[in-house]
């Protein structure tokens, strides 16, 4: 029930009786929906006051600044320089444009907001009012006729009668179903070797020729091109070598200093000995995190780290690119490489493990799985 | 019925007996008009997601006049000049095209993002007003349970809209979603091949996405969101105890006019501050990004905010995994990517049943409760923020280490600590408060307000008059349960000090009216 | 005497204009006419000390031997030798307020007021030219960067500077409190110093990596996009820190603009 318990719900009203005011109609239909008024009076004692008065500018004055705006807004979206020409000044009109337009609209839209909201809170009557509850499902009436009409519908057809059907209905329905989400299949593909072999693969995108190191213009990387502490992006000498089709091949170049170059070569893992991966003081180490996959190409020419920018694994570049720190868990496979007779660096083979992200059945070298 | 004089009342009249006529809407309409609702700001939170989301759908459409989802590669020859030449995908070209060289593109692109931003920070304001008030207990679990669905439907909506333009940032996002789905044991590699269609990037991932970001996704948001307020109808508003307030009513004011005014006014209100939003705040500033290319990567790279609790665990994470060799792996990313975004998933959704089973608590509840009121509800939300807001802080934790000159590393570290010991103590630390309200709450109702005025007694003792809320009894002593209101604690919320004047910059003369009486009723009616 | 020696070293600055890095080459009394950096890396092993490289040498035994050590030779955990990094690096270093640094850190940070003038710069930078020469920058730099191919830097600022500098140009953390500085008000001549010598922990982009050519126009993308590009997308760029900030102000503008007003909304009015 309502708030005021001891109060007396109202009577309902004959509504064919003319007398009845506009409110007691009203009321009447409050009642109907089990309201109750609390409080309601208008929000000004006595119509017309000053005060009244005052807040009715006040509302009129906001919708009035908001159609102002509105208006700016428009003027300055057909007549406002808006093209954008390059490199500009602050003074430039054209920079404006963008602020120009949010300002006149947000002020246009917050004026009108401003106004319908103190039309509600300023000018509409107090009012409180309670309205009943009806909580906690439907009457045991409804209930039970419920009860039966469904008991009645699945007796007509017969479910129980007829488990027969049932059983040959579910059983056609299922691969119906099946049929319905087997156009997604559509969308499957082997994955095959896409995540092991790169684009230094000399069998699969070069004729077996061993692939040359491509810079991003095209240009063949030669060990005079990269001066001592220095690194360079460096892509397989292929079509599109150096495009999104060969992601896990970009590959850092790093010319070592000669004492770190010989901390490397200590370190070296045998698999990598053993294929002689390095060219001088040279190394080549994949760009892609063994993490998630983010280019990992913050060199640190001094401690001799890469940083990962994504997710701020970090890398001994002196110790086969091992993770030092954060999330990563594998090196960064080193690319084992050489100069050919013209002077140009060239793969020797494939990466011998796959580099970027790992995967449930990545292959690995026993070497790997020790550190 | 009496019918009233005057043309514009008896077009209306006429008009509505037409539609009457026809669809027999004088009934429901009145149980329309009628409808109370009750009034808190807390109630107003759950609006701004839902007005965010048709500001989305506006400015979406504006942007999908322009923009291709292709990534079909183009040389890019348009108005921004340190890319004009430079080879990209056609979803980016067009992206900078709508920025650049459309009338206000990148006022709506801009609009677009905000509203993004606004739609997800108030859906988790709105879920933590929700569960900390116990709104989501019996009969409103199903609501609970469709709220955490559009969250997370907002989740990947958003984040596939910052994938499609295909520039740097949108591409590093990908790459990191897809270093996620390779790394769940068994289907890795297939999910990521069906993904993109074999190898990442592909050349398919961006129509792909643009169908699910411009209809799949937004309708089922839309169906969603009209069940959301459906039910809220149907079911009616919880509200705050109170006074008169019970769990069988609901007190507040119509629909009409007063409710539906007031919506309106914040729908508009929200517009304005996106509107003014978007031209002042630059947001998502794709030209400086450059198109995506895999060996190509910015420092501090994030997602947007809802997704940096995600990107901060794995972060976070130790280098551990688990290895079977040689023929089995189980990434690092997996736990905190997979595992830890299925439990965000699965665990909110389940938590009114958990509730219930622990609590035994099965009764229809349509008052809210004070949060201190269940310390150990609040407390356990709180330690769910103070995780959340750490996996935030550790997604952006290299901005923060550059901006205030700390060691990433400590940063990383600090965060992993934080992530395991400071949700317990958030717990424990609100548990004491909670517990600490409560009682003085309960002081307050057996004593009365302090009212700071001091007294001494002939024994010399000095000690402060309480007013007490009630008649007290030969003890000074008031028997006044607490049942859930708010507890006054100062003189003037009892109509003490009522406020001397009204009127902002100068006063306004208040004819008739007495709010310190009235107020005063409402104290009184409050002892029954 | 005074005013034949002040405009004897006036004379010694315009030629210093000339080619910053030319001090030891003048006394040899050499004539040279074409200035390739190997040219001047053959030449620095000339034995011969001016005056500039001698006031120099002062300057570094009282403010940079301890870290550097006698000679530039280094310190082990001290500081690196400088010998080889030629007088770009030096004048990098010292004019950004790097060296001499305050105290050992992960970071030598640049600061608005350097400890030496330029013009000392330049006799340390000629007295570790004289240790052993590096590189030197185009005089012609600034009208280089003019006529760049602003585009076609940026390719090249994406691949090799937005990983630690960022898309934005405002800098980036690096491991264990290294970070790697911003853009902003940066000299085309700092930034070329900078890649040629590789202060710190940045790696060397030295003329074969990147030609002088490469380099002006990276240099011209750099400043277009730290000065150029004045964000056509708002008064408030957010630091242009992307995500980080916008996710910050949606909160600390938008949500507590919208939760003031709900207070306002349904407060008793």
């Amino acid at each position: 029930m309502s708030a005021h318990n001891d109060s007396n719900p109202p009577e309902p009203v004959d509504l064919s009786n003319p007398k009845l005011s506009r409110f007691e109609v009203y009321t009447e239909g409050l009642r109907r929906d089990d309201i109750e008024i609390i409080h309601y009076e208008p929000r000004f004692a006595k119509p017309g006051t000053k005060a009244e008065k005052r807040m009715e500018r006040i509302v009129g004055g906001l919708f009035l600044f908001s159609g102002l705006f509105a208006t700016a807004f428009v003027v300055a979206y057909i007549w406002w320089p808006w093209e954008y020409e390059g490199a500009a000044t602050w003074r430039d009109l054209q920079t404006w444009y963008t602020p120009v337009l949010g300002t006149c609209l947000g002020l246009s839209l917050l004026f009108f907001a401003v106004g319908v909201l103190t039309w509600a809170k300023k000018l509409l009557p107090v009012e409180e009012l309670v309205q009943d509850r009806h909580d906690g499902g439907s009457s045991s009436d409804d209930r039970k006729i419920a009860e039966a009409t469904v008991d009645n519908m699945v007796e007509d057809i017969g479910l129980k009668r007829r488990p027969f059907l049932v059983k040959a209905a579910l059983l056609g329905a299922a691969p119906l179903g099946l049929a319905a989400i087997a156009p997604l299949g559509a969308l499957i593909k082997d994955p095959g070797d896409m995540l092991t072999v790169t684009g230094w693969n000399a069998e699969r995108h070069n004729d077996g020729e061993p692939i040359r190191f491509m810079m991003r213009d095209g240009a063949m990387v030669r060990p005079d091109m990269v001066s001592v502490g220095g690194q360079i992006t460096v892509y397989p000498a292929i079509d599109h070598g150096a495009t999104n089709q060969y992601p896990t091949s970009p590959v850092l170049l790093i010319h070592l200093r000669d004492a770190d170059a010989e901390i490397l070569r200590k370190n070296l893992y045998p698999m990598y000995q053993d294929v002689d991966a390095l060219w001088g003081n040279f190394v080549a180490y994949s760009k892609i995190c063994t993490h998630v996959g983010c280019p990992t190409s913050l060199y640190e020419q001094q401690s001799q780290r890469l940083l990962c920018p994504c997710h701020q694994s970090q890398f001994n570049v002196v110790d086969n690119a091992a993770p030092v720190f954060g999330p990563a868990t594998r090196h960064l496979p080193m690319l084992p490489f050489t100069v050919d007779e013209e002077g140009f660096f060239i793969a020797k083979s494939d990466f011998l493990v796959p580099p970027g992200p790992a995967f449930w059945n990545r292959p690995s070298l026993p070497e790997e799985d020790e550190k | 019925m009496k019918r009233r004089k005057g043309t514009s009342d008896s077009l209306l009249t006429k008009a509505g007996g037409e539609l009457d006529d026809r669809f027999k809407l004088a009934g429901p309409a009145r149980v329309l008009f009628n409808k109370v609702f009750p009034d808190h700001w807390s109630f107003l939170l759950g609006e701004i997601a839902l007005f965010s989301f048709i500001l989305l759908l506006l400015s979406g459409t504006f942007l999908a006049l322009f923009f291709e989802p292709s990534m079909v590669e183009v040389t890019y020859h348009g108005a921004y000049v340190p890319l004009q030449g430079v080879e990209m995908s056609q979803a980016y070209a067009s992206a900078l095209d709508l920025s650049f060289e459309v009338r206000g593109g990148l006022f709506m692109r801009q609009m677009h993002h905000w509203s993004t931003l606004l739609f997800m920070a108030s859906i988790l304001i709105h879920m933590l007003r929700i569960f900390f008030t116990g709104a989501f207990r019996a009969p409103r679990e199903t609501n609970w349970m469709i709220g955490i669905l559009l969250f997370w439907l907002g989740f990947f909506e958003g984040f596939f809209g910052y994938s499609l333009p295909d520039d740097g940032l949108s591409g590093t996002g990908l790459r990191i979603m897809e270093g996620m789905t390779v790394s769940i044991p068994f289907i890795g590699p297939w999910a990521s091949a069906a993904l993109f269609g074999g190898q990442f990037p592909g050349t398919s991932v961006i129509s792909m996405l643009y169908i699910i970001h411009v209809f799949v996704f937004p309708l089922l948001l839309l169906a969603l969101i009209t069940v959301h307020i459906g039910l809220v109808f149907a079911q009616k508003h919880t509200q705050w105890p109170g006074p008169g307030r019970t769990e069988h009513n609901v007190v507040g004011f119509r629909m009409f006019p007063n409710y539906v005014m007031k919506q309106i006014g914040f729908m508009l209100f929200i517009w304005g501050v996106l509107g003014a939003m978007a031209g002042l705040f630059q947001i998502n500033p794709i030209w400086l990004f450059g198109p995506y290319e895999v060996s190509v990567v910015s420092s501090a790279s994030q997602p947007d905010f809802y997704v940096m609790y995600l990107d901060g665990l794995i972060r976070l994470f130790p280098a551990w995994e688990l290895r079977i060799p040689p023929y089995f792996t189980l990434p690092p990313v997996f736990w905190p990517g997979i595992v830890g975004m299925g439990l965000s998933v699965v665990l909110p959704l389940l938590y009114p049943a958990l509730e219930r089973r622990f609590t035994k608590d099965r009764g229809h509840h349509n008052l809210l409760q004070r949060p201190r009121d269940n310390a150990g509800r609040t407390s356990l939300g709180v330690m769910v923020v103070v995780f959340w807001i750490i996996g935030v802080i550790s997604g952006g934790n290299d901005v923060f280490a550059e901006k205030f000159d700390i060691s990433l590393n400590a940063m990383t570290w600090a965060g992993r600590i934080g992530l395991v010991v400071l949700p317990i103590i958030a717990y424990y630390v609100t548990y004491r408060i909670c517990l600490g309200l409560q009682q003085h709450d309960r002081e307050v109702l057996a004593h009365g307000l302090e009212t700071g005025i001091l007294m001494r007694d002939p024994n010399g003792r000095f000690y402060e008059v309480h007013q007490p809320l009630a008649e007290p009894d030969e003890h000074g002593h008031t028997e006044l349960e607490y049942n859930g209101w708010v507890v006054p604690k100062k003189m003037n919320r009892i109509g003490a000090l009522p406020p001397a004047d009204k009127g902002f910059f100068k006063s306004i003369e208040e004819p008739s009216e007495d709010g310190r009486t009235e107020r005063r009723d409402e104290i009184e009616s409050g002892k029954h | 005497m005074a005013a034949s020696a002040k405009r004897r070293r006036g004379w010694r600055k315009r030629l210093g204009a000339l080619a910053r890095f030319t001090g030891a080459l003048v006394i040899v009394g050499g004539l040279y006419s074409a200035f390739s950096p190997s040219l001047y890396a053959q030449e620095a092993e000339s034995n011969a000390i001016d005056s500039e490289a001698v006031k120099g040498q002062e300057l570094y035994d009282t403010s940079c031997i301890s870290c550097h050590g006698d000679n530039g030779e280094g310190v082990e955990g001290r500081g690196p030798s400088l010998i080889g990094v030629g007088s770009a690096a030096v004048e990098f270093q010292v004019n950004t307020g790097r060296m001499p640094m305050a105290a050992q850190g992960a970071q030598a940070p640049s600061t608005e007021y350097p400890v030496f003038t330029e013009e000392e710069a330049e006799w340390l930078g000629a007295y570790i030219e004289y240790l052993g020469g590096g590189a030197g920058t185009p005089d012609d730099l600034d009208a280089m960067v003019e006529e760049a191919d602003v585009a076609a830097g940026g390719e090249l600022y994406r691949v090799n500077c937005s990983s630690c500098h960022g898309y934005a140009g405002g800098g980036g953390a690096l491991s264990s409190g290294a970070h790697a500085p911003s853009l902003e008000g940066v000299s085309n001549e700092e930034i070329y110093q900078a890649m040629l010598t590789g202060p710190q922990n940045m790696p060397v982009f030295a003329d074969n990596e990147l030609t002088p050519e490469q380099k002006a126009e990276l240099i011209a993308y750099a400043q277009y996009l730290v000065n150029d590009d004045k964000d056509p997308g708002g008064v408030f760029t957010l630091g242009r820190f992307g995500p980080a900030t916008e996710g910050l102000a949606i909160f600390l503008v938008g949500m507590t603009a919208l939760l003031l007003t709900t207070l306002w909304i349904a407060g008793k009015s």
